[in-house]
């Protein structure tokens, strides 16, 4: 069974020889349109072809999970990760929220699911991030820059990426005093005055962590309370190095090369004012990873894959799991949850697709 | 060829970017910018920025980890 791309009005359209063959109708009627539109067709294949029975795109905890049951009902398993497996974790110093350990790097945590994984027969394939994404209840066709991949069951774990900061100047000092990774950037900041913009989790840890460089840390924190852990919060309102500043929303960053000082509005009264500050590191949540899902999958508001109870989508075969889809409790506990029930309900779907097969 | 690394210890994007090359069996000199007050000044004063990972590749300067880049950059 070969695998046919062609590409039309700008993106690449995927069937199946068979099909052609077969019945004949859809691969002719683009090949129609290709005619008219005046388009030119590319009928060779230049890639490998892989065909897991099931693909797993992304390497966090919600994937490796998912990876580690898959494998062990004995199926063909492949994962897709842009960068190297461990998604929010590795981006986490110390996780002791996790089950089973009272404290653990998010490194360590991240090493351990990943070998279990592999141990189990899945198989991992760092720095591949996807190029193309082609989902329908009949075919689903993922490709990187090296590859295509044709599986039979899909379970997207891409994850989310932290919100940029939306002021007027943020592009201009992205990288110059605008910063979104306390670990690689803070330490460029030593003694320096550092504000952290957030309400939840990350920006109460992202604040303790800067204490270690800065002389002095200020949250700006839009509303009069905090979203994260009451003992985290605990920590921050009895360090001597941290002030925060309530009712306060960040409006612009301004400097000449470098970010020198912040512009500030209060949300109660509308008062604005510049306060001097060296660097800013915005932790406002974040968005999900979905731009070449968009066309095919059923998203909600805020661009969150929406999914029923088994984590399956509105394509048949293609499940969620872990922060791409729409939820409320982001965690890596509930990742790994998701992981879980995705893996599970797509080897039940294949199962099902095998029996009625033999019928 | 001569890559350098411009990193800072624990930083998830560093590591990347390094685990990038080691993948690719590209051999390349690290600089810990948060020890080396010297390299971290070089690092500043050519890239116009305070921010890690930067990649050097036979004097071009890639700032944060961009994989299609180096892969150009590297002939991969």
């Amino acid at each position: 069974m070969d695998l046919i791309r062609i590409r039309w009005k700008n993106s690449w359209v995927y069937n199946l020889q068979d099909t052609l063959q077969g019945k004949g109708s859809t691969l002719a009627v683009l090949v129609d349109s290709i005619n008219t539109e005046g388009s030119c067709g590319d009928l060779a294949l230049e890639k490998p072809l892989y065909e897991p029975e099931i693909l797993i795109l992304g390497g966090g905890s919600a994937g490796l999970t998912a990876a580690i049951y898959a494998a062990r009902a004995r199926r063909s398993v492949m994962l897709l990760e842009t960068l190297v497996v461990g998604g929010q974790m590795r981006d986490t110093q110390t996780i002791e929220n996790y089950p089973g350990f009272a404290s653990i790097t998010g490194d360590e945590l991240a090493g351990h699911m990943a070998e279990q994984a592999k141990g189990l027969g899945a198989q991992i394939l760092s720095f591949s991030p996807i190029r193309a994404a082609s989902l329908t209840d009949d075919l689903k066709v993922v490709e990187t820059k090296k590859a295509i991949y044709k599986p039979k069951a899909l379970i997207i774990a891409t994850g989310a990426s932290p919100k940029r900061l939306p002021l007027p100047s943020e592009e201009l000092f992205y990288g110059k005093g605008i910063h979104y990774c306390v670990t690689c950037d803070g330490v460029l900041y030593e003694n320096n005055v550092i504000g952290v913009v957030g309400g939840g989790d990350s920006a109460l840890d992202a604040a303790l962590f800067l204490t270690n460089f800065a002389s002095k840390v200020i949250i700006v924190r839009r509303h009069n309370y905090f979203k994260g852990a009451a003992s985290t919060l605990e920590e921050v309102t009895n360090h001597p190095k941290i002030e925060v500043m309530y009712n306060w929303d960040m409006i612009d960053v301004a400097g000449d090369d470098m970010v020198t000082s912040a512009l500030i509005k209060n949300t109660i009264t509308g008062e604005e004012k510049s306060i001097d500050l060296a660097a800013v590191f915005p932790y406002i949540g974040t968005k999900p990873k979905v731009d070449l899902f968009k066309a095919d999958l059923a998203l909600n508001a805020f661009d969150y894959i929406l999914t029923d109870e088994k984590l399956e989508s509105n394509v048949k075969g293609v499940f969620v799991a872990g922060d791409v889809r729409e939820k409320d409790v982001r965690q890596i506990t509930t990742a790994v949850g998701d992981g879980t029930i995705a893996a599970l309900n797509a080897d039940r779907y294949l199962k099902q697709r095998e029996a009625a097969a033999t019928k | 060829m001569e890559v350098n690394v411009y990193s800072i210890p624990n930083c998830p994007m560093c590591n990347v970017a390094k685990e990038f090359l080691k993948a690719n069996s590209i051999s390349f000199i690290e600089h810990d910018v948060a020890s080396d007050r010297q390299a971290a000044k070089d690092m500043i004063v050519k890239t116009g920025q305070k921010a890690v990972p930067v990649v050097e590749i036979d004097g071009e300067f890639i700032i944060g980890f961009d994989q299609d880049k180096m892969e150009e950059l590297l002939g991969l």
